[in-house]
């Protein structure tokens, strides 16, 4: 930690209460296979607990299962709220998850208007990111909110709108990588949640090109598609700045022959936001060294170009010749950077 | 002293006058890529691609109707490729990454020869010999090469294979005979290569390469076991399965320990939970059960984590 101290004579830390968040940090702190092993366990118990309402004709009455569910759904809250435990996660994703499908069943069952499930889903979202205390929780309401919101635009057919949540989860997520010191330099819930917020909101964007990313899946209008394209070019430009600067690229010939380049390789995705969605997120994820990002990045990004060209309507000798002069140039970029890069690599 | 990591830096910046530009500083200087990251990771990420588009371009070049062209023409091109593909990894003078992903391209297109080979003489694109002759030929530049995603396109190749031979040629659903042999051939699989780790430093497989392989095997032996203990008619492959599954969890889970990995084990321990629901579920499926498992799940999926929290204090010392 030399680095911290070297340079700056007035950095002061309090020792004794570092040491003790040090001590309660190790208790509480989990990789990430103890938090998939959580939420898995959570959905297990959960779709086994609504077999058991199926099997037990819970559904006849519908007020008790409104009740029953935002009862699981308040004793979730407060048992993330008081007992900020790793501990008592699977219980609490439990009681979560099962709360929130007993009461949409209730709603739906009382013949009420059924955009009231996706809305009360997106207040319940927004209630437990302001008390939250726990990954998990936090996680995963990010998820119901969106997933809520893609839900509401299907149900009352306007698919286009899924641009315009597109635009803004990718600036969200573009802005909340980007500016990791000022989250922690925060110093308040939102510095401890900044990992749930951005995982959650890495899978958010992801939902909303998934839309995009499967031709049909949604009838969006086919030539509006670009619409979310043009804010994803941008953060993708935006990152090769970045990245430029990183590897201290100085000429201005330079910088702007790769720009250019960079945007006409993008602009051949125009009709496919999903494939420069993907590239984004990789980007982002690989610059903070964030690795389930990365992960996340590389499957989307084969995923999505897959599709892309399973979905083309060309005869396979065009679709052949498009991927064979990709290849070609991405080789030649290779051949040509990697010389370029190395002699770099001397200055 | 050992990195420091993300956690870290926000538990001092708690504590601490840090600064947001400190912080900044830091995150640039200890965690975040820097210029060497990003020379490998763009070099990788084009070869890749450039690898990747040129050889499913060649593969749907050839899926392309070609009725005039010659079926010696259409076979001899492919090979062509490949031989010149060959030759060119040989002989020309790139980095040991470069060569290696140039043959796996290459293994992508001698399936492409064996499709066009289906295709002339009308065996079909999805027959079971397809994908072993594909298997067999290039078994050797996966040995020599000895590159974890070849490796990973070897072994899908395979048990494609056998899944494939299970359904034409043995005319067989899914079985627990089925997913006893894919459970065999990837713990087999996987085990070599963890104990290749160990012999030979030469053939060290990156993590992900064996974490996916043990997840596949994970799944192979989660299937089998369901459907052994769901079928009231379960032969004595069940029984091999059980006991073979069994003796690779304990090896997982001793090894687990010594590495100190926490993947191993949650994957095993979800294993376990999984199966134990089903041998409840054949016991009784009335509503109380469904209760009991929702019970049953919860408090041992909280015991693991516990568990694991506890190695995690021991692992930090």
């Amino acid at each position: 930690m030399a680095t911290l101290t070297e340079n700056d004579p007035e950095f002061v830390v309090n020792e004794n209460a570092l040491e003790e968040s040090v001590a309660k940090q190790e208790e509480n702190q989990a990789g990430l296979a103890v938090k998939v092993l959580t939420i898995f366990g959570g959905f297990l118990a959960t779709n086994s607990f609504i077999a058991f309402c199926i099997a037990a004709g819970l559904y006849d009455s519908a007020g008790g299962l409104l009740v029953f569910g935002i009862v699981f759904i308040v004793i979730s809250i407060l048992l993330d709220r008081f007992y900020d435990r790793l501990i008592i996660d699977t219980f609490s994703v439990t009681m979560f998850a099962s709360g929130l499908a007993l009461a949409g069943w209730g709603t739906g069952a009382l013949d009420s208007d059924l955009n009231l499930i996706p809305l009360s889903y997106i207040g319940v979202g927004i209630i437990i990111v302001f008390v939250a205390r726990s990954f998990i929780l936090t996680f995963l309401s990010i998820l119901l909110i969106n997933g809520s919101i893609i839900t509401l635009m299907l149900m009352n057919s306007y698919y286009d709108l899924v641009h315009l949540y597109n635009t803004i989860c990718t600036l969200l997520v573009t802005y909340l990588f980007l500016n990791e010191a000022k989250a922690i330099s925060m110093n308040n819930r939102f510095t401890e949640l900044y990992g749930p917020f951005r995982i959650g909101l890495v899978f958010s964007l992801l939902f909303g090109l998934i839309v995009l990313g499967k031709k049909g899946f949604i009838p969006v209008s086919e030539n509006l598609v670009w619409l979310s394209s043009i804010v994803m070019f941008a953060a993708v430009l935006y990152m090769v700045t970045k990245i430029l600067n990183i590897m201290s690229v100085m000429a201005v010939r330079m910088k702007l022959l790769v720009l250019i380049a960079s945007g006409l390789i993008l602009l051949s995705t125009v009709f496919s936001p999903a494939i420069a969605g993907a590239i984004l997120i990789l980007l982002l994820s690989f610059k903070v060294n964030y690795r389930t990002g990365m992960a996340i990045g590389v499957i989307a990004l084969v995923y999505f170009i897959s599709q892309y060209y399973y979905d083309l309507n060309f005869s396979l000798l065009t679709k052949s010749i498009m991927l064979m002069s990709s290849g070609s140039l991405f080789l030649l970029l290779y051949f040509f950077t990697s010389k370029k890069i190395d002699s770099n690599e001397e200055l | 002293m050992t990195k420091i990591d993300r956690e870290d830096i926000q538990l001092i910046s708690r504590h601490s006058n840090l600064s947001q530009k400190g912080i900044e500083k830091v995150l640039k200087e200890e965690i975040y890529s820097d210029q060497k990251n990003w020379r490998q990771f763009l070099k990788l990420i084009m070869i890749s691609l450039g690898v990747g588009f040129t050889a499913f371009g060649i593969l749907f070049f050839f899926a392309y109707n070609w009725a005039d062209l010659h079926k010696f023409v259409k076979l001899g091109l492919i090979e062509l490729i490949i031989v010149s593909m060959t030759i060119a990894i040989l002989s020309l003078k790139l980095s040991k990454l470069t060569k290696n992903i140039l043959l796996t391209g290459t293994v992508l297109i001698v399936g492409v020869l064996f499709a066009v080979f289906g295709q002339i003489y009308q065996t079909g694109a999805n027959a079971y010999d397809f994908f072993l002759g594909w298997t067999l030929f290039v078994t050797l530049w996966v040995l020599v090469a000895n590159f974890a995603p070849l490796w990973l396109v070897y072994i899908t190749l395979i048990n494609t294979t056998v899944i494939l031979y299970n359904q034409q040629v043995l005319h067989s659903d899914v079985s627990v005979f089925l997913y006893t042999i894919c459970f065999l051939i990837n713990g087999v699989f996987l085990i070599s290569f963890i104990a290749g780790n160990k012999l030979k430093s030469k053939i060290q497989a990156p993590g992900w390469y064996t974490k996916t392989l043990a997840l596949t095997t994970v799944v192979f032996a989660t299937l089998g076991n369901i459907v052994g203990i769901m079928d009231y008619n379960a032969d004595g492959w069940f029984a091999l399965l059980l006991i073979l599954s069994a003796s690779l969890y304990g090896y997982g889970i001793y090894y687990s320990l010594k590495q100190q990995s926490h993947f191993y084990l949650s994957i095993i321990a979800f294993s376990v939970i999984v199966i134990f629901c089903f041998v409840l579920i054949r016991i009784s499926d009335g509503q109380g059960m469904f209760f009991l498992i929702s019970i049953y799940v919860i408090a041992s999926v909280t015991l693991v984590v516990r568990q694991m929290l506890k190695l995690q204090k021991k692992w930090k010392g």
